[in-house]
């Protein structure tokens, strides 16, 4: 009887433990890099960490609901690339606010029509989706490269008013950055629509079971077309506060948030099984990743070894992501 | 009745060999576009710049006819070619590559056990595995090409025999070899099995753990040959060539008729579909369309094709 109980304890702290492994991963890194490097705990680093957070974190947050709905987005490298170009070069004729309401719209639209090609060739499965998606991404890219005429825009050619972008690149609110402030907005908002709406409800049980969701009365349809523009949408965000960091943007700038975004979503423990997970998870995947970069920067690793890094840990992330399913 | 019929058999085609339908446009319109298109020269030039693809394209069947797919071997390409190239420092020629193809079929059984007998979604545990391969071929060059220093090395992928150049001669070899694995023995007989249904195939007794495992194997040690002269041809290593090469090829197959759902195509329906992209990309400088467009009209034409994969599925389903 005893037995059995401290048995079950020790079997619900062990799901605890690989439930929350992200969290304990985080912790664990934090206090060795903390003791090997003290540079780590400064307050220097901290608002780098902060702003590190800017774009990839968008993107994450988009890639979150589409991997919810069981599918896969390749093509936020793409959008990324079309939105960056086409918002900068809208800011000296039409204006700032225009520019950048043009610039959301546009990454919502390429997400829009990903699900319209997805829906009209009724792919089912993640390969299938990953495949059309990739072909998107090349076709914005090269509409991106066909607009800019493949060479960068700066900041500093553009006359007019740019306080906005400006804001976004490097102002801050208090101690926090202008760019984590729309994080922690958009983050809530995304949250509560997961979580609190008959769609978010959609959303998840389609990622789950398709056929099952169809049977209980869910148009998967309309969930698949609400993911996709989701993530096009928070792609551009992305693009957005990408570009206004470094004041440039070039057609290529989005290459490799595709698969960065979707190590994150699976590193925080998103089930690429679809129906389980959440864009709180999501932060964490991005902390994570983010901690142990600026830890292997901090330790002098090469940036060519951190993407071998971050290779090995995608692999045992989905690798763990699914024993935890049989 | 009749009409349908016509449209019931041109759906079909179109559907079952889009390939060959590609292929046939761009023959017709090279017909008219006067240039040097139809000359020996430029046909087998042609070819030989296909060949890399092609031989990718052979190990990647294998993967998708058993039910997978295998994206790392843009990685894989990229790491056995600098491998080659740093071997050869050490050791002669032939042996530096038989390490480099080894180096392949390691990776390639590294991912034949996450997928096969962990159980893992193939496509994306491959993209990671590629994802790390890419990384480090950049940590091994520093991400700047390295040039390899063997004359016999650049031959053997410059080199020509009565104007046939070498690579050439090697896929075709490769090309029979594929075509009689699949076709003639019980390995190629039951990797259809196996992709067609899968629980079929484990209960008539095939082992398809082990089938399947040696699908990835292949697939693996041919991208590292593919590797190897992809290094030998440009007599560089390089870590450029990465996850499009990978998403290309498997594109490739499918658009040759092998498809996604398993048990269906072939070594010849996917030289045929790598083609279509060897003959695009000719067909494009030779009527000197713009890089810019040329990525347009790939992604559109990588669309366009799962695009009707999926369809033809869909359709299949339905009348099921």
């Amino acid at each position: 009887m005893n037995a059995q109980v401290i048995n079950r304890a020790m079997r619900g702290t062990g799901s605890v433990l690989r439930e929350y492994l992200v969290l304990v991963m985080i912790g664990v890194l934090a206090a060795v890099t903390g003791i090997v490097e003290p540079k780590f705990v400064s307050g220097a680093n901290l608002v780098n960490i902060m702003r590190q957070f800017g774009p990839l974190i968008m993107v994450s947050l988009g890639m979150t609901f589409v991997i919810l709905g069981n599918f896969i987005d390749l093509s936020v490298a793409g959008t990324i690339n079309l939105v960056a170009v086409v918002t900068i070069s809208l800011i000296q004729p039409f204006g700032q606010i225009p520019a950048l309401l043009m610039g959301l719209t546009l990454g919502a639209v390429c997400g829009a029509l990903n699900s319209v090609v997805i829906l009209t060739s009724g792919a089912l499965t993640q390969a299938e989706a990953l495949f059309l998606t990739f072909g998107m991404s090349t076709v914005y890219s090269a509409i991106a490269l066909l607009y800019s005429g493949g060479t960068t825009m700066h900041f500093w050619d553009i006359t007019k008013s740019k306080s906005v972008f400006e804001a976004i690149g490097s102002g801050s609110v208090g101690p926090l950055s202008v760019s984590f402030v729309i994080f922690l907005v958009l983050l809530a908002a995304l949250w509560i629509f997961q979580s609190q709406t008959k769609e978010g409800r959609a959303i998840r049980l389609t990622g789950g079971n398709k056929t099952a969701a169809r049977l209980a009365g869910v148009r998967i349809k309309r969930s698949i077309v609400v993911i996709y523009t989701i993530g096009g949408f928070m792609a551009g965000v992305g693009a957005i506060v990408l570009f206004s960091r470094i004041t440039t943007a070039a057609p290529v700038i989005g290459a490799g948030y595709e698969t960065n975004a979707i190590l994150s979503v699976v590193v925080g423990g998103t089930t690429l099984k679809g129906g389980k997970g959440s864009v709180l998870r999501t932060v964490m995947g991005v902390l994570l990743i983010i901690l142990m970069s600026n830890c292997l920067d901090l330790l002098g690793v090469s940036t060519y070894l951190q993407v071998a890094v971050k290779g090995a840990i995608l692999v045992f992330a989905i690798w763990l992501d699914n024993r935890k399913q049989v | 009745m009749n009409t349908l019929g016509i449209g019931a058999s041109l759906y079909r085609l179109v559907t079952k060999q889009k390939a060959f339908i590609a292929i046939l446009v761009m023959l017709v319109i090279m017909l008219f576009s006067g240039t040097e298109f139809y000359t020996a020269y430029n046909l087998l030039d042609m070819l030989n710049s296909t060949s890399i693809l092609l031989i990718l394209s052979f190990g990647v069947t294998l993967t998708i006819i058993s039910g997978g797919c295998d994206l790392s071997i843009g990685g894989i390409l990229v790491v056995s070619g600098i491998l080659a190239i740093k071997f050869m420092d050490y050791m002669a020629l032939f042996p530096a590559i038989l390490l480099a193809v080894l180096f392949g079929a390691v990776v390639g059984a590294i991912n034949g056990f996450l997928v096969v007998h962990q159980k893992t979604e193939p496509f994306i545990i491959t993209l990671g595995t590629g994802f790390l391969l890419t990384g480090v071929a950049q940590q091994l060059t520093n991400a700047h090409p390295i040039p390899a220093k063997n004359p016999a090395f650049m031959l053997l992928g410059n080199g020509a025999v009565q104007g046939v150049p070498n690579l050439v001669i090697i896929t075709v070899v490769l090309f029979a070899l594929f075509f009689w694995l699949m076709r003639y023995t019980q390995f190629g007989r039951n990797l259809y099995a196996i992709g067609g249904d899968y629980e079929v195939a484990l209960y008539s007794g095939i082992n398809v753990i082990r089938t399947k495992f040696l699908a990835f194997v292949i697939s693996g040690a041919a991208a590292g040959l593919a590797g190897v002269l992809l290094s030998a041809k440009l007599n560089t290593g390089s870590s450029i060539y990465g996850e499009l090469t990978a998403l290309v090829v498997n594109c490739g197959v499918v658009v040759g008729g092998t498809s996604f759902a398993g048990g269906i195509g072939g070594i010849p329906q996917s030289a045929l579909g790598l083609l279509v992209f060897g003959m695009l990309d000719n067909v494009m400088n030779m009527l000197t369309i713009t890089s810019y467009i040329q990525v347009l009209l790939k992604g559109a034409v990588i669309v366009a094709i799962i695009w009707l994969d999926c369809f033809g599925q869909k359709r299949r389903r339905e009348t099921v």
